[in-house]
């Protein structure tokens, strides 16, 4: 029982911490959060589900044309909710993205479907548990591990091999140094937006055979997201990978030990517990007011 | 023209329409004439709290959801009658918000954000899912109540019962923004560090902007379970929390004239959409969109520009002491 | 009489001791200089004294009285005043209601009272108005009472941010860098109102303060700190005469400047 719930526990948890590196990606480079970043999540999936499922694409094709297609729509993000934006005080930013969610929200319920329809994803490879021992494993949980695994890879390989990724980690450490050495802070928020949207994206294709679909997952998706980043100190990219996998355990000890409908709150309860002890997440600086 | 319409005078005007609306409107008319007022007790209440104190909560629909919750089940578990039921969810209200000015008190910005968030959804789930109490998701009918030696039906008893709150709770909110607790609420706002250089105890005045919009959103959710005479969760979800914030910064933060104005607006707005049911949700995206990159501080600030001569102050300031310039005569 | 005492303050950040056993007094009505290099600790110092930031060793008193753990403000509300190195105005009020602001540990109008509008409560908003008017004469900032404070120059932002700390009348203000960024002519207007604010209103001052000349011509005595530990005190002609001042403070600025050209 533990093993199962842990191993779905880190399943789910992978996918948190993709969306919560999506997340803080995003802080780092604009210091705010694009609470439009579920919904990435959720077209993302909507669309490899499109070319997957509807127009029978294989299914690598349909995660390269997901993750395209949603780097392309974190870059309209940028444009439409936060560019013109920049300045204006945080209450305004956060409507903004939370206005281009709705929009984002609206279309795939007009395009995909209404209120209640759900829609599964077929499984990659057999859908037979395998079991090793007292251990039960449904093999699409390691693909999905897996998966997310190489792209936290990918995306560290990024930041650390990439012209693009270094100019972000720098414009990130120093602001005001990277404009002065030339670095065009408006194509590092672009690509912050495009890039988290594109995690995202995969995200949702890896997981999208062990979950439901439907138009409102983006937004829970996004508070756990979030919670996972804040966990993490919000501006660390190690730290939202374990603040996401923290998330999805606990959810998931919550849902098999106590009761399955604690499984939703759980995060909730955690997130506002840590934020009251230690209000700059579990490996965050201690905070210096400044004057 | 501010000269000739002095605020005291706008809002004498508004609450008079107001109140003749059920002499030649029909029920439906004065059914949303009776949502926009709790959307302007909200909004205020709001405003009170992100617009002046300057603290990014999320957590209003949920007061506003357990101002409705409180009010109901008293009701319907314990019989309490509508006149005790009321005040009691609506203090409920206040009380849980003035525990959140305890977190809020180490937390700013985007992490208040997200420990607001998170009560929010911990009071929805209660909501859905202690099911022997709150009913769960298909929520729960309120007996109508009745104004007995009134000649009044419920619902236009509802209505006037609402018009009063809100002139009431309009006026009290007009007036603390513009004494020192709403100096306090600015300083809080503006810089932290020099508020308590010059005094200000930030736990008393955070306390009390979270306890005043707690108690806000929450007489306007007791109100709004006997206007619907039904309490579901649904009522209290993200759209509601959206749309609470998208009037205050539609309107504009910090300007009580622009909660009014901002909760007018998104009401009309919706009920105008309402006719493109597919793509209300998109439509209000866009236009909140609109409103966010092209009217940035409200449309209140957009007005002033246009209006001359036309400005909110905070408070009662004028100038040299004893000088009639600008002064406005007070009661 | 000493108005303002610090005995053994230290307190470490990670490993770093910023303050370490800093103690000097200051007398009523004296107008003290902090010098040292920059990261000298001089703003921690100043946290340290107004509350901002608890010291791990050592206690302030005022007037007398120990405030060492006191909230900052209650620290305020004993007669300690405070401006900062950036303007702290409130961006979203005017200049008087800026000074009427400062006012706040004075005026008692609860919420009911304010909620209600009372007779009492509209008298004392009255009293407050008038008393920041006279303040914002006091500082000759009269005619920008209805501006907004975002709308005024640096250098009157720095003045009425003064103004606003003295409203209250406190025994002490601390003043962080208060000459930074003004011309000469400006320069010279705060030095007139600094001797203003010590002979017309009794106001001990203690000032961080960079700009030398500043702080020969108005300052009584100089502390100087460098690496968090106080290494001279006196008068300004003593202090910069000193051996180990010129080679901490002046001889590093020297440095930078070689390393400039």
């Amino acid at each position: 029982m533990l093993g199962y719930l842990v191993l779905s526990g880190i399943t789910t948890g992978a996918l948190y911490a993709l969306v919560a590196l999506g997340v803080v990606i995003v802080f780092k480079a604009t210091g705010t959060v694009n609470f439009a970043h579920g919904d990435l999540f959720m077209i993302g999936g909507f669309l490899a589900f499109t070319f997957h499922v509807l127009m029978g694409l294989p299914y690598l094709v349909a995660l390269a044309l997901a993750v395209a297609a949603g780097f392309g729509i974190g870059i309209l993000t940028d444009r439409i909710a936060f560019r013109p934006l920049m300045r204006a005080n945080l209450v305004s930013l956060v409507l903004a993205t939370v206005g281009f969610s709705f929009i984002l929200k609206g279309i795939a319920r007009s395009v995909w479907g209404g209120k209640a329809d759900l829609f599964a994803f077929p499984p990659l490879i057999s859908p037979d548990p395998i079991f090793l021992g007292p251990l039960i494993i449904i093999p699409q949980q390691l693909v999905a591990i897996g998966g997310a695994a190489l792209v936290m890879g990918a995306f560290a390989a990024f930041f650390r091999l990439t012209r693009i990724g270094k100019m972000m980690q720098a414009t990130a450490d120093n602001p005001k140094a990277a404009t002065l050495v030339g670095i065009r802070t408006d194509r590092v928020y672009m690509y912050a937006f495009g890039v988290g949207a594109a995690v995202a994206a995969s995200a949702a294709v890896l997981m999208a055979p062990l979950t439901l679909l439907y138009p409102d997952i983006g937004f829970v998706l996004f508070i756990k997201g979030f919670a996972a980043a804040v966990l993490g100190g919000l501006s660390s990219l190690p730290g939202a990978v374990v603040g996401g996998l923290v998330v999805g355990v606990v959810e998931a000890l919550a849902g098999g030990y106590i009761n399955s409908s604690f499984l939703e709150v759980s995060a909730f309860v955690v997130i506002m517990v840590v934020l009251v002890l230690r209000p700059t997440g579990l490996f965050g600086a201690t905070a210096v007011r400044r004057v | 023209m501010s000269r000739l319409l002095g605020r005291r005078t706008l809002l004498a005007l508004g609450v008079a329409a107001l109140a003749a609306v059920p002499t030649f409107a029909n029920p439906y008319v004065v059914f949303v004439g009776n949502q926009l007022m709790l959307y302007v007790i909200l909004a205020v209440g709001l405003n009170i709290l992100v617009g002046y104190a300057g603290q990014l909560a999320f957590a209003n629909a949920a007061m506003f959801g357990i101002g409705a919750y409180g009010t109901g089940l008293l009701q319907v578990h314990f019989g309490v009658p509508y006149y005790a039921a009321a005040p009691a969810g609506a203090l409920l209200a206040m009380l849980i918000g003035l525990a959140m000015a305890w977190p809020a008190l180490r937390l700013s910005g985007l992490y208040l954000a997200l420990a607001t968030l998170a009560f929010a959804q911990f009071t929805l789930w209660v909501f859905l899912h202690w099911e022997s109490v709150t009913f769960g998701a298909g929520g729960f009918k309120v007996p109508p109540p009745s104004f007995a030696p009134l000649p009044l039906p419920s619902n236009l008893g509802i209505y006037y019962l609402s018009l009063l709150a809100m002139a009431a709770l309009v006026a009290i909110a007009w007036n603390v923004v513009r004494s020192r607790i709403g100096r306090a609420f600015v300083a809080i706002r503006d810089g932290e560090v020099a508020a308590q250089a010059l005094g200000i105890d930030l736990f008393r005045y955070k306390a009390i902007a979270f306890g005043m919009s707690g108690l806000y959103a929450g007489i306007a959710g007791a109100l709004h379970s006997a206007l619907l005479n039904y309490v579901s969760p649904e009522g209290f979800d993200l759209f509601q929390m959206v749309l609470h914030k998208a009037m205050i910064v539609v309107g504009g933060l910090g300007s009580l004239a622009g909660s009014v104005v901002g909760a007018t607006t998104l009401t009309l707005i919706l009920e105008a959409l309402r006719e493109f049911k597919s793509t209300q949700e998109i439509a209000f995206g866009a236009l909140l969109l609109v409103f966010v990159i092209f009217m940035p501080d409200g449309i209140v600030a957009a007005l002033k520009q246009r209006l001359q001569g036309w400005e909110e102050p905070l408070r009662r300031v004028r100038g040299r002491p004893g000088a009639a310039a600008g002064a406005e005569a007070r009661p | 009489m000493t108005m303002l005492e610090a005995r053994g303050l230290g307190i470490g950040f990670g490993g770093v001791r910023a303050l370490d056993d800093v103690s000097f007094a200051v007398r009523e009505g004296e107008i003290r200089g902090i010098i040292g290099p920059n990261g000298a600790g001089k703003t921690t110092l100043l946290n340290v004294i107004c509350g901002l930031v608890r010291p791990d060793a050592g206690e302030v008193l005022l007037a007398g009285e120990p405030i060492t753990g006191l909230k900052p403000n209650v620290i305020a509300g004993r007669g300690l005043g405070r401006t900062f190195q950036t303007s702290q105005l409130f961006r979203g009020m005017t200049v008087l209601e800026n000074l009427m602001t400062g006012l706040h540990g004075e005026t008692r109008a609860g919420l009911f009272a304010a909620a209600f509008g009372g007779r009492a409560m509209l008298a004392e908003e009255e009293r407050a108005r008038e008393k920041a008017w006279k303040a914002l004469e006091f500082v000759g900032m009269e005619r920008f009472w209805d501006r907004p404070a975002q709308a005024l120059s640096f250098g009157q932002q720095r003045v009425v941010e003064i103004a606003r700390t003295l409203i209250s009348e406190p025994k002490v203000v601390l003043l962080d860098e208060p000459a930074v960024g003004l011309s000469l002519n400006r320069l010279a207007e705060l030095d007139r109102l600094l001797r203003r604010i010590r002979d017309e209103r009794g106001v001990t001052l203690v000032m961080i303060e960079h700009v030398i000349r500043l702080v020969m011509g108005v300052c009584d005595r100089v502390t100087v700190l460098q690496g968090g530990v106080v290494i001279a005190e006196g008068t300004p002609d003593a202090v910069i005469e000193d051996a180990r001042v010129i080679e901490a403070y002046l001889g590093r600025r020297v440095d930078a400047r070689r390393r400039a050209s």
